[in-house]
């Protein structure tokens, strides 16, 4: 009885998913923030843009560009967003505080490019 | 356009006057205060706004930054609110300026007149 | 008035005062959108109501439950928003919550560099400070010297993590247990919890004066 269950909790075959549905990035994958300067809104501080880091978490579920959500966009297509981790190293280059210090921030998936 | 030209104006459009992360910044103050009544409304106003997906948060944002640089510096953090709102309310055809502006004039008359104000 | 710059600190008089412009702007705005049925007579009351049943001690039970119960500080870690669910606090829209643990190796601090994001369900309203430049510029920038004001020095052996929200992702620090509250209740504990512990800014301390709170 408990393996025709199991059999039925198992993911069925060629099922194709639509483009956006599954993350682009794992979890320790390094990622470099987009070098993009957006006017009227953003999300993504000037600090971090171009910025090398690693993605710690993969937020879900998938959500809106909370960019475009600022004109009254509220429905769109869904992305992921990561937590991002950063060195403060790498953010300040005359860092003094502990090497190991660092930024953890959300950012959508459309801002960030393989590193 | 020379570069040392876009680097003095470029920033003006492309740093929105809200965002404060890694600026040159003075000692930090304590500074704290107990929240005024018409503050805590407007922050309720807000919430209700969102709620009904009249105005949403991200949407109140992008009206704060439009406020520009001298009007995020020189109002207060609900006075920030309540003037971005106003304006997306106009855009989005839900009050017009003459009507506001009607109706401030009546509230302001409750408080120098005899009469109590009603909220 | 004001400015973010500088702070904005109403004389004790504002409140019985002439209304400012902005205030009857704001009375104004909530009287239209009422007179056109865009939102309900009772709305803005009820959700005062729920605004100030929002303060810091939910976040202090909340960390008091996680210190006494290692089971539910799992759950807290995994899920924030699941977990303070649990306990009977619910958040607004898509709202999510992850908690961030103070160890002996790494010290987490919460800000928001481009407005003001900020725990609300389970910590009320921010303080002024946290929404001011100098904290803003600086938690991202040199949170050891920014922390050594609030007189919290943390060692070069610990990490820093600063938090940045920029999303729908909220914060809350679990700070550590303070050393001798081993026998402690749960709610002697959550006495201890300050709102700037849970932002990251200070450690949970017992105070001097008394070995226990009642």
């Amino acid at each position: 009885m408990s393996e025709e269950i199991g059999h039925a909790l198992r993911p069925l075959p060629n099922i194709v998913h639509a483009e956006d549905q599954k993350p682009l990035f794992k979890v320790g994958d390094s990622i470099k923030v987009a070098m993009r300067f957006p006017i009227g809104h953003y999300r993504v501080p000037n600090y971090v843009r171009g910025m090398r880091g690693r993605v710690e978490v993969v937020i879900e579920p998938r959500a809106v560009n909370n960019e475009d959500e600022g004109f009254g966009l509220n429905a769109g297509v869904k992305r992921h967003y990561y937590r991002l981790a950063i060195p403060l190293t790498e953010l300040w280059p005359n860092y003094t505080g502990s090497p190991d210090d660092g930024l953890r921030i959300e950012v959508f998936e459309t801002w960030l490019e393989r590193s | 356009m020379s570069q040392t030209e876009d680097l003095t104006r470029l920033p003006l459009l492309t740093r929105l006057p809200t965002e404060m992360g890694g600026l040159d910044a003075g000692p930090f103050q304590r500074v704290e205060h107990e929240y005024l009544p018409w503050e805590k409304r407007c922050h309720a106003l807000a919430n209700i706004l969102d709620t009904h997906k009249i105005i949403n948060t991200e949407e109140k944002r992008r009206g704060i930054e439009a406020l520009g640089t001298e009007l995020v510096e020189k109002l207060s953090y609900y006075e920030h609110w309540i003037v971005a709102f106003a304006n997306i309310l106009f855009q989005k055809e839900i009050l017009t300026p003459g009507e506001l502006a009607r109706k401030m004039e009546e509230v302001a008359a409750r408080y120098s007149g005899e009469t109590t104000p009603s909220k | 008035m004001s400015s973010q710059a500088h702070g904005h600190t109403p004389s004790p008089e504002a409140v019985d005062a002439k209304p400012s412009y902005y205030e009857i702007m704001e009375t104004a705005v909530r009287e239209l959108l009422v007179e056109k049925e865009v939102i309900g007579p009772g709305e803005i009351r009820r959700m005062l109501e729920v605004m100030d049943s929002r303060t810091p001690a939910l976040g202090a039970k909340v960390v008091a439950r996680a210190w006494v119960d290692p089971e539910f500080r799992t759950r807290l870690l995994a899920n924030g928003r699941a977990a303070c669910e649990e306990l009977g606090i619910d958040f607004f829209e898509d709202t999510q919550l992850i908690v961030l643990e103070n160890t002996d190796k790494v010290h987490n601090l919460i800000c928001c560099t481009l407005c003001s994001c900020y725990p609300r369900e389970i910590m009320g309203l921010p303080p002024d400070w946290y929404k001011l430049k100098p904290y803003r510029a600086r938690a991202v920038k040199e949170p050891r010297s920014l922390l050594a004001e609030f007189g919290t020095i943390i060692p070069e052996d610990v990490e820093i993590r600063v938090s940045d929200s920029t999303a729908m992702v909220r914060f809350l620090v679990l700070p550590q247990r303070p050393q001798g509250t081993n026998n402690w209740s749960e709610e002697q504990l959550a006495g201890l919890v300050t709102r700037d512990a849970m932002i990251g800014v200070v450690r949970v301390e017992i105070p001097p004066t008394n070995e226990k709170s009642q």
